[in-house]
């Protein structure tokens, strides 16, 4: 029994990965079980591995009371990186009849299609470039997301059987009828690459860009010479992208004008500290006027502007009265917003609008059995957002071909904040920090500017992780001794009403507790008893039937630098687990019983270890079972730590 | 409650040597609370047995089960059917457990892997300490909460020996004087006059005690 509340870091992303669990994979180095876990819920890790916004890490316990937030993202996409192919995914067990066609092969379709084909559905996506991806292929420069990785999560989506058909565009090609007519159900999710454009003068003039239209060209290949000057207008991500881009492209004097502030740029602070690096330029309450210039745009009129906040929202903009100014431009791209193309589904738009009708949170739109999502529906947002949405859209396919009932998503109890008295207790370590290529070389080229963590800074990050919810909690076998309010490094334990009590939402999983406690009624959520006994037992049959009476038995935390190959001696049989607090003086003795020679223990030592008096309890639990071993007539030293 | 500790392996190996199956009895209470006869210590003893014997070369079969309290027939009931298929029965419980098995199961041995050495309480610190003797009539009334029974190494009821030096008993060191605890505990209360009644000699106590539920 686990706390039923969930950690932040799951509640808060869209998909509810199971971060904890992918995270603490890669703490004991089992990179292939991260990128399973991953995969359960994503079937995108190494793009969601470098572009995803992190929501999970704005709401990082660790980030909130201790120190920074651990980087999720940047485990990810180690996870991703250094699983390789992998095993694929194992294909549906029951195979449906019915077809689905999909319209827009963005991160929503490919969601939606590897979801019904792992039901069992035939999934069919219609793309109306020559390459699937959506805005993955077209709109994320390579600098920040190489095509290869985009190219090869597609792939592993098509080995799952389903069929991507590139060239048709819905209203040109293909018509919302053929598909109902052809499919049993329809997911429209074709992305919002409409650009809205401000009211300027000059827009017809040559320079003057759409930033969707420059990057999807950038991205096919096509050469371009932006100039020497530029000038951005936006503050969303796409708006950084396209500045950024320039830059690469040879451009040495870029601006990005916006007509707000800082604080209200949708983008992400690392992506403007990131372009700011690379000595792009901020403009901030500054919006244009016209662009002008002679054929070509040369430059751009524009005026401050004002912001009132006290208005409340994202505030009220005002014109400056006689500020206008003009900022020199050889290329102006404007980067101010998308909206879906609607045209070719007018029948499911609201009446006279192009905005289209949707009816639950589902995307069920007015029509039965077609659906629409991600950007399509919403507008631009993330895209972990689209695959959020192309998932919830396969279930509702499924829910509408089989008659069920749409599952409604439950409102998941979220773990509160820690408190002061508990956060200053925990040990304090600093957030790894990826390599990035140094910004004078980088503008240069697209090569990708962060890299892949070592999988020494990998584990170490990992190790940052504080097990939210996954915690100490009390059996009804508790003897309301109180050992656990006596030793827990952190002062979470109390005395309960009818047994002790223990605060999941403080609880750091140390496991010490569980370990002293005398009547055994204190378990985990990282890895329960029942899990750790098996385990140890596996793994002393082995020992025995390969190396009987003539083997060492070791203990080796997977979050100290020791790896189970460290142990010196021969035959060494060894298990890892999260913290060894929880090794109690039966654990330590058990081996001894199949006939180990030793039990070696494997931590980190007091300075390096992760949890408060680990080591301490390590080294008592240590100590008593020497005592054991020597009223027995064994040398006590058989069982010590080392490291 | 009870406090109890582990006997010497020794003693227990011996006890057990003539055996080959033997069960491990803990109990869910005070022995448990004082961290000697629970689950854990049942899994410790168990597997340090087994090795020992193992050692030897006479192995020693060991089932392990802790029942809610000892102490009570209808708990051991619950383990008649599994008890029968052993030859003794090792029990952690208090003495009151170890007696409360030998006769509720009537014809397994049952012994004792515990010394039951008082009933106290816990001195915060992770100890236990003696605080009551079970003698049957209680003064602490009288003496502002403080058993000079238990407490004093003389068991006075009347003030002290006269022997405590820096307010420490002389028969140990390391003990706070019963009675000099008494008087500024009494001092503090505003009832040291109270000190001055002398306490009737106890009526001598018939062993065993009984405590009858009220019809």
């Amino acid at each position: 029994m686990n706390s039923n509340a969930m950690p932040p870091c799951q509640a808060k992303c869209p998909i509810h990965m199971d971060v904890q669990g992918y995270v603490a994979a890669v703490a004991r180095g089992d990179v292939q079980e991260a990128d399973r876990i991953i995969r359960r819920t994503n079937p995108f890790p190494s793009v969601c591995g470098r572009i995803c916004t992190r929501e999970c890490e704005s709401v990082c316990r660790r980030g909130k009371s201790v120190d920074e937030p651990v980087a999720i993202r940047a485990l990810k996409r180690y996870a991703a990186d250094y699983a390789g192919p992998g095993a694929g995914a194992e294909k549906a067990d029951h195979i449906y009849p019915e077809k689905i066609a999909i319209v827009g092969a963005g991160p929503a379709g490919l969601t939606a299609a590897h979801d019904l084909a792992l039901m069992g559905y035939s999934a069919t996506v219609f793309e109306s470039e020559d390459e699937p991806g959506g805005m993955l292929t077209r709109g994320i420069p390579r600098y920040r997301l190489p095509l290869d990785l985009v190219r090869s999560e597609v792939d592993r989506i098509r080995s799952l059987g389903v069929e991507i058909k590139t060239g048709y565009m819905l209203g040109r090609d293909i018509s919302l009828q053929d598909l109902q007519k052809d499919f049993d159900a329809v997911f429209l999710g074709m992305g919002s690459e409409k650009s809205t454009c401000p009211e300027c003068s000059g827009m017809e003039l040559s320079g003057v860009w759409t930033a969707v239209e420059f990057l999807k060209d950038v991205s096919r290949g096509k050469k371009f010479n932006p100039g020497n000057k530029v000038i951005v207008i936006g503050g969303g991500h796409t708006a950084i992208d396209a500045a950024r881009t320039c830059l690469r492209l040879g451009a040495g004097d870029v601006t990005i004008a916006y007509r707000r502030t800082i604080d209200e740029m949708p983008a992400g602070m690392d992506e403007v500290e990131d372009a700011r690096e690379e000595g792009i330029r901020f403009e901030f309450l500054t919006a244009p006027e016209a662009f002008e210039g002679s054929g070509k745009v040369e430059k751009m009129r524009c005026v401050r502007m004002e912001l009132d906040k006290s208005c409340g929202g994202k505030g009220k903009l005002t014109c400056v009265e006689d500020s206008a100014f003009e900022m020199e431009a050889d290329t102006i791209i404007l980067a101010t917003g998308y909206v879906p193309r609607t045209e070719a589904v007018q029948e499911l738009c609201t009446e006279g609008g192009d905005r289209l009708e949707i009816k639950d949170a589902a995307g069920a739109t007015r029509t039965p059995g077609v659906f629409a999502g991600g950007d399509f529906v919403s507008g631009p947002t993330t895209v972990v957002q689209a695959i959020a949405s192309g998932r919830k859209a396969a279930d509702a396919v499924h829910s509408y071909l089989r008659g069920l009932d749409q599952s409604r998503e439950a409102q998941e109890k979220v773990l509160r904040d820690l408190d002061d008295d508990v956060a200053r207790l925990v040990p304090k370590a600093g957030r790894e920090k990826p390599v990035c290529l140094d910004p004078g070389s980088r503008v240069h080229s697209f090569d990708e500017v962060e890299h892949v963590f070592s999988p020494e800074q990998a584990r170490a990050e990992a190790a940052r992780c504080l097990h939210c919810s996954l915690g100490a909690f009390v059996s009804r076998d508790c003897a309301v001794c109180l050992n656990c309010v006596l030793v827990c490094p952190y002062n979470v334990p109390r005395p309960g009403e009818e047994k002790a009590y223990i605060d999941m939402s403080q609880c750091q999983a140390c496991g010490i507790c569980a370990g002293q406690c005398p009547a055994s009624a204190i378990d985990l959520g990282v890895e329960p008893k029942k899990e750790l006994r098996e385990k140890i037992r596996r793994v002393l049959d082995e020992a025995e039937k390969k190396s009987p009476g003539n083997f060492s038995f070791g203990y080796v935390c997977d979050f100290s630098k020791s790896r189970p190959g460290d142990l010196q001696g021969e035959n060494v049989y060894t298990i890892t687990r999260p913290g060894l607090g929880r090794i109690d003086v039966y654990e330590l003795l058990a081996p001894f019983e199949a006939g180990a020679g030793e039990v070696l223990v494997a931590g980190c030592g007091e300075e390096a270890c992760k949890f408060k008096d680990c080591s301490l309890w390590t080294r008592r639990n240590v100590q008593r079972a020497s005592r054991v071993l020597e009223s027995i007539g064994l040398e006590p030293g058989r069982v010590r730590i080392v490291e | 409650m009870i406090v109890a500790e582990v006997k010497p392996m020794d003693e227990i190996q011996d006890t057990l040597k003539k055996y080959s199956k033997v069960l491990i009895t803990g109990c869910g209470s005070c022995v448990t609370v004082c961290l000697s006869g629970g689950a854990q210590q049942v899994e410790v003893l168990a597997s340090s047995l087994r090795t020992a014997r193992k050692q030897e070369g006479t192995p020693l079969e060991v089932g392990e089960e802790t029942q809610v309290r000892q102490c009570d027939p209808m708990f051991i009931e619950q383990i008649r059917d599994k008890a029968a298929g052993y030859e003794a029965i090792l029990s952690m419980g208090c003495g009151a457990g170890v007696q409360t098995m030998a006769e509720t199961l009537g014809n397994i041995p049952v012994y004792p892997a515990l010394d039951t050495v008082f009933f106290g309480g816990a001195d915060g610190k992770g100890g236990f300490v003696e605080l009551c003797a079970a003698c049957g009539q209680c003064i602490l009334s009288r003496t502002g909460g403080i058993c000079p029974v238990a407490r004093c190494a003389k068991s006075l009821t009347d003030g002290p020996c006269g022997g405590a030096q820096d307010g420490n008993c002389e028969v140990d060191k390391d003990t706070r004087c019963a009675w000099q605890l008494i008087y500024a505990r009494m001092m503090r209360l505003g009832q040291l006059h109270l000190l001055k009644e002398i306490t009737p000699p106890k009526a001598a106590r018939v062993h065993p005690a009984r405590l009858k539920r009220e019809e």
